[in-house]
């Protein structure tokens, strides 16, 4: 079961993250949050931290799952679960980066 | 008549060009696999051992030539998308759309209390923003040789931008499946040249 | 004992009764498999008479074959059927029946479930049949979007028969998921560790794993739409707080995932079938179990993108258009991992690799235009156009019903033992291939001409006359190239010609075994250290029959089996199966008369019907177990095991976990649907919130916690020897304070039918009642079984499995306490 989880972990991480932040948007644009901060728009800094944290928790997990003493026995399991790893890194960089320079609420 | 290939106005021409890159793109894959599922028919071939195929087959086209690919082609769809929004300007003529199963009507800021039946009238050459929203069900607002297609949903007021390059009649589609008379259910857009458009408000007025 | 008398002996232990009689009681998944997939198949056909309708509606302009009322019933019935009644059922006949026998094992975790879920799924989609022979089909298309689909713009009953008949049906979904997860995970052949599982179970185990957190929405909002066709609860109606976008969240939340559902099967049989046909082994293997996993994971993010016409902001957009691309990258892998087996070995012409070639041509296609439609500019005018159509059909298609004739054609002579006497498939093949592209490659054309999805007919001025014909007349090519395949399958099985055992020389150990497959499979389990046993020792099947395996002696009439450790396949348990009864298919007809009761609105049946389903399950887990201790069991010289009755984590506690799995997506759903209204719905706030009183939530809260700590109680005492009852009695007092502190919810919210706030709290607290009394049926349960003599300080299997329940109790019981009172508090 552990294994399993070792697989699973960091592209359900992903998700979770992946859909709080579009959560985070429709809150943003559902209750018109709007104001600066340091010159910047408050929804960009809100949305541009969330989608750092996320990141940095992708690489929290990867290297978890690198680490001698808590990555797996077997190492078919290391093997998936670090490709999984990487695959969770990727996507969240990816797929959150309109984060950064999409526009916020149109 | 209702083709997007066809296109009468700058978002439908972004889009359609959109189309054509991606369909060659397509296209060029497509051959690309079926080449090498031929290929894989044929005795001689290159051996090596299973981490050289690996790296082949698995890292540099199954990984890195999707990835190369699909960057850009998102990259694209992206900035495209980002020029297509209806972004304040103060060229832009606001008019509205309400469906109701299975008609629309328009109203006109320019031309307050001036509604018309089945025929949305605009400006040519002008960026024209509707706002979209509905009586009863969902429907959704598609002049397919102006732009792309918005939803009016119940409770919702949905912006589209749409513009015609020259005057005319362009002809619309309510896009969602709304019941037993969804197929007949089209609309019409009159585009008028500065001159009947001043004439369309005047007639309003009166 | 020679084989032949172990043959006869195993045989009298685990056949299925004779005669008809047979069909409905037997709990064998050769059977229910084989049953599955013929009822699947005979749903295919409908679903495709139906198609064959539509495409004789379309072939010409003003067509005046069907009027719109009937037009939408037939398209609405030919989405629902291939989706839910061909598609997703025949993943789960194949995996039933070929699943014991490729993991080395005798049958699924609980052969009595999947008898349940066969008669649900045949019961259910009977019910949608009915409907339609009636004329009164559903005809809101295939994700019937309210509002139309809600009772003021579709008063009939047409929409009852789907969301009652598909939730019916996706019990059984539920049901196969929790089989198959719990079967890979614990019913291996010894040795089997998960490196050397066949590469089937993976894509099965991912499937299934996905069916249980991808359904529970779709059966969420299939209640909550029917709450508000019945009884006016607003949840989707904006004027009363409701917002109709709720139901497409949910809805795509389940609709893309299940795509992928479809697929990843159909990726199993072609990473199974592929490399036998080129005498070779798979490319890959660690990637692909990797990448059907990202697969898997990236489907659940991709939802929006069946909304980006909405009026979603466009950085929202973004996201799912980024997802969407990216979840091609995968996808791309096993394409190519595939073609460098093909050049890695020696691919050769048979007709399942016809199939797959076909499958190849097709899918890169679909896979081509999907990401296309997942840039949101192209989307915006593909949507909802016949672009769409050719799209979809290009992916289930080819991504589907390709790979399954392949694995048909594949797997043919194992069900029947026989070997193909007439060349039509060849034949059938060619016209299907040609049948299908005819069909739909010019469909993506008019869908950009403007053709729109879904319209009952068009005019000669429209332009799209010429494409319909063509697609029309592709259509019935490709009938005809299905219904010979349909003769060709029927002269397989009709025209005895025995064929050889391994007749690919295939190395999975579905082959290890006389064909047609015994009930018993296996005449002794194999120790499996290879992927590909069968390779590894071409005599397995031999060496097997003669006993050369674990329990290779049929004792006590007890239908025996392993169970193993998750990762490393080492034996663990030793397992007694129940044998063949009428209990599922009756249970799941009491089922039927519940949700029969609710679509005809005869609602004092409903309790009786619960009632009747309380006292069968009653009598389901009554008939497990035994009163004695068994000690340990011989299942092979020098090696042995514990029964299952004394594990702390039984067969029973893994199905418990991933049915809760299943029914914490549900809740999840529930409070992501109550944090969307209360967020994004136009009406919000509403005009008054849940007051509450401190009484209540405090009794609730004290009842969450007490259970979890009484239940350990119970634990601790019954491994000591002491008698378990007092804490039993405890747990029992616990559930109650919930059911009380819901109740109180459910009585005080308020005007359910005013606002979409109280009807969400309504169910919430229903939510929680119904699980409160379900703790309390457990406790007392269990308590008739301690009296009876059922449990000792060893044989304790039932008490954790009763407190993973008790934990779940505790835990929602808590959130639905806190949702109900925060906003209240929050004001
Ligand atoms: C046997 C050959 C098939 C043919 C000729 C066919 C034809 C069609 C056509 C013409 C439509 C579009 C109706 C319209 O919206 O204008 C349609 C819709 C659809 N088809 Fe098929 N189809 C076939 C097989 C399948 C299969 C195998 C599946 C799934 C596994 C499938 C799933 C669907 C779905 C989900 C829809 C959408 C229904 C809706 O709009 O509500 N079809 N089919
Ligand atoms: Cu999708």
């Amino acid at each position: 079961m552990k294994d399993l989880l070792r697989i699973l972990i960091a592209p359900l991480v992903w998700l979770a993250t992946f859909s709080a932040i579009y959560g985070l948007l429709g809150l943003i644009c559902g209750h018109g949050i709007g104001g600066t901060v340091l010159g910047l728009s408050l929804p960009r800094v809100l949305l541009i931290t969330a989608y750092a944290l996320a990141i940095l928790l992708q690489v929290a997990l990867l290297a978890v799952l690198y680490h001698p003493r808590l990555a797996s026995r077997s190492g078919f399991v290391r093997f998936v679960s670090r490709i999984t790893g990487w695959v969770g890194l990727v996507a969240t960089g990816y797929a959150l980066f309109p984060a950064t320079v999409s526009s916020v609420c149109l | 008549m209702y083709s997007t290939l066809d296109p009468a106005g700058p978002a439908a021409r972004n889009i359609a060009t959109l189309w054509w890159v991606m369909l060659g793109g397509a296209t060029f894959i497509f051959g690309l696999v079926m080449i090498l599922l031929l290929l894989s028919f044929t005795r001689r071939k290159g051996a090596g051992g299973e981490a050289r195929q690996l790296r082949i087959w698995v890292i540099g086209l199954g990984l890195v030539f999707p990835l190369a690919v699909l960057g850009a082609l998102f990259a694209c769809g992206l900035v495209i998308g980002e020029r297509l929004l209806a972004r304040a300007d103060p060229e832009v003529t606001r008019v509205s759309a309400e469906a109701r199963s299975w008609a629309w009507s328009f109203a006109y800021e320019d031309a307050p209390g001036q509604r018309t039946e089945g025929v949305l009238h605009i400006p040519a050459g002008r960026p024209v923003d509707v706002a979209i929203t509905t009586a009863d069900v969902i429907h959704s607002f598609w002049v397919p040789r102006l732009a792309g297609k918005l939803d009016a949903i119940p409770g919702r007021v949905n912006v589209l931008r749409i513009e015609a390059d020259l005057p005319g009649t362009y002809r619309g589609l309510s896009a969602e499946f709304s019941g037993a008379g969804y197929g007949g259910f089209t609309f019409q857009v009159t585009a008028h040249d500065a001159a009947g458009w001043d004439a369309f408000l005047e007639d309003a007025r009166r | 004992m020679n084989a032949l008398e172990r043959h006869r002996r195993l045989t009298t232990i685990w056949a299925s009764e004779p005669g008809m009689r047979g069909w409905v009681s037997t709990v064998n998944h050769t059977d229910l498999g084989r049953m599955f997939l013929f009822t699947a198949f005979v749903f295919f056909v409908i679903g495709g008479l139906l198609a064959m309708l539509i495409r004789a509606q379309l072939a010409t302009p003003h067509s005046a074959f069907a009027g719109p009322e009937i037009y939408n019933q037939i398209f609405t019935m030919h989405g629902t059927i291939m989706m839910f009644l061909f598609a997703i059922p025949s993943f789960e006949g194949l995996a039933i029946y070929l699943l014991p026998k490729i993991l080395g094992t005798r049958d699924l975790a609980f052969p009595r479930l999947t008898a349940y879920g066969y008669w649900c799924y045949v019961f259910g989609g009977a019910m949608l049949l009915v409907s339609m022979l009636l004329g009164i089909a559903p005809d809101g298309g295939w994700f019937i979007y309210p509002p139309l689909s809600g009772a003021i713009h579709s008063p009939g009953i047409n929409i009852d028969f789907w969301l009652i008949g598909i939730t019916f049906v996706e019990i059984s979904a539920i049901a196969a998921a929790v089989e198959i997860t719990v079967s890979i995970l614990k019913y291996r052949a010894p040795g089997m560790s998960l490196e050397k599982m066949p590469i089937f179970a993976w894509y099965a185990l991912i499937t299934a794993l996905m069916i249980l957190t991808g359904f529970p929405p779709l059966i969420l909002e299939s209640v909550l739409l029917e709450l508000e066709r019945a009884f006016g609860l607003p949840f989707f109606q904006a004027e009363l707080g409701g917002d109709s976008l709720l139901w497409q969240h949910l809805f795509w939340l389940f609709g893309h995932p299940e795509v992928y559902i479809i697929f990843l099967p159909a990726a199993g049989v072609i990473s199974t079938v592929l490399p036998v046909m080129c005498r070779t082994t798979l490319l890959g293997y660690g990637w692909i179990v990797a990448a059907a996993v990202a697969l898997a994971f990236l489907s659940f993010g991709l939802w929006v993108h069946h909304m980006f016409t909405t009026g979603i902001p466009h950085m929202g957009l973004a996201f799912f258009s980024a997802a969407s691309t990216l979840v091609a990258v995968p996808t791309g892998v096993q394409i190519f991992a595939w073609i460098g087996t093909m050049w890695k070995g020696r691919p050769e012409l048979h007709l399942p690799m016809l199939h797959i070639l076909g499958f190849f041509c097709t899918f890169v296609i679909g896979g081509l235009t999907g990401v296309m439609v997942a840039v949101v500019p192209f989307d915006w005018q593909a949507h909802d156009t016949a672009f769409i159509t050719a799209h979809l059909h290009y992916v289930l298609f080819g991504g589907f019903v390709f790979p399954i004739l392949a694995g048909v054609y594949y797997w043919l002579p194992h069900v029947t033992g026989q070997r193909r006497f007439f060349r039509l498939g060849e034949l059938a093949f060619a016209l299907v291939f040609l049948g299908f592209h005819v069909t739909f490659l010019a469909m993506h054309w008019v869908g950009l001409m403007g053709q729109r999805r879904r319209i009952p007919t068009y005019a000669p001025e429209d332009g799209w006359t010429a494409i319909n014909l063509i697609s029309s007349i592709g259509s019935f090519v490709l009938a005809i190239g299905l219904a010979m395949i349909v003769i060709d399958v029927v002269l397989h099985a009709l025209i005895a010609a025995r064929g050889k055992r391994n007749p690919w020389g295939a190395g999975t150990s579905e082959w290890a075994m006389m064909t047609p497959p015994p009930a018993y499979n296996f005449a002794s389990l194999p120790h499996v250290d290879s992927r590909a046993p069968l390779a590894a020792d071409p005599n397995l099947a031999v060496r097997l029959a003669r006993g050369e395996g674990y329990l290779a002696t049929p004792r006590k009439g007890w239908r025996e089996t392993l169970s193993v450790d998750i990762a490393t396949g080492r034996p663990e348990m030793h397992v007694i199966y129940p044998a063949n009864t009428r209990l599922p298919v009756t249970m799941s007809a009491v089922t039927g008369l519940f949700f029969l009761s609710l679509l005809v609105k005869f609602y004092w049946t409903v309790p009786l019907a619960l009632a009747g389903v309380v006292i069968l399950a009653w009598k389901w887990v009554w008939g497990l177990g035994c009163k004695e201790d068994l000690g340990a069991l011989r299942v092979r010289e020098g090696v042995t095991l514990p029964n299952a009755a004394t594990a702390e984590r039984s067969p029973g506690w893994w199905g418990t976990l991933f049915l809760l799995t299943a029914n914490a997506t549900f809740f999840g759903s529930l409070l992501f649907g109550f944090a969307f209204l209360w967020t994004v719905a136009p009406g919000w706030p509403p005009p008054a919130w849940f007051a509450g009183s401190m009484v209540t939530a405090g009794v609730g809260c004290l009842g969450a916690l007490l259970g979890p700590v009484a239940m350990r109680q119970a634990i601790r005492a019954n491994r000591r020897g002491d008698t378990p009852l007092p804490g039993i009695v405890l747990v029992l007092i616990g559930a109650l304070g919930v059911a009380i502190a819901c109740t109180a919810m459910m009585l005080q919210t308020p005007a359910p039918m005013g606002h979409a706030y109280g009807a969400t709290l309504l169910v919430l607290g229903g939510y929680g009642l119904f699980h409160a009394v379900l703790g309390v049926l457990m406790a007392v349960f269990l308590t008739a079984r301690v009296l009876s003599g059922f449990t000792s300080p060893a044989r304790w299997a039932e008490f954790p499995i009763v407190c993973l329940w008790i934990d779940y109790l505790s835990i929602v019981s808590l959130l639905i306490l806190l949702a109900g009172h925060l906003p209240g508090l929050l004001s």
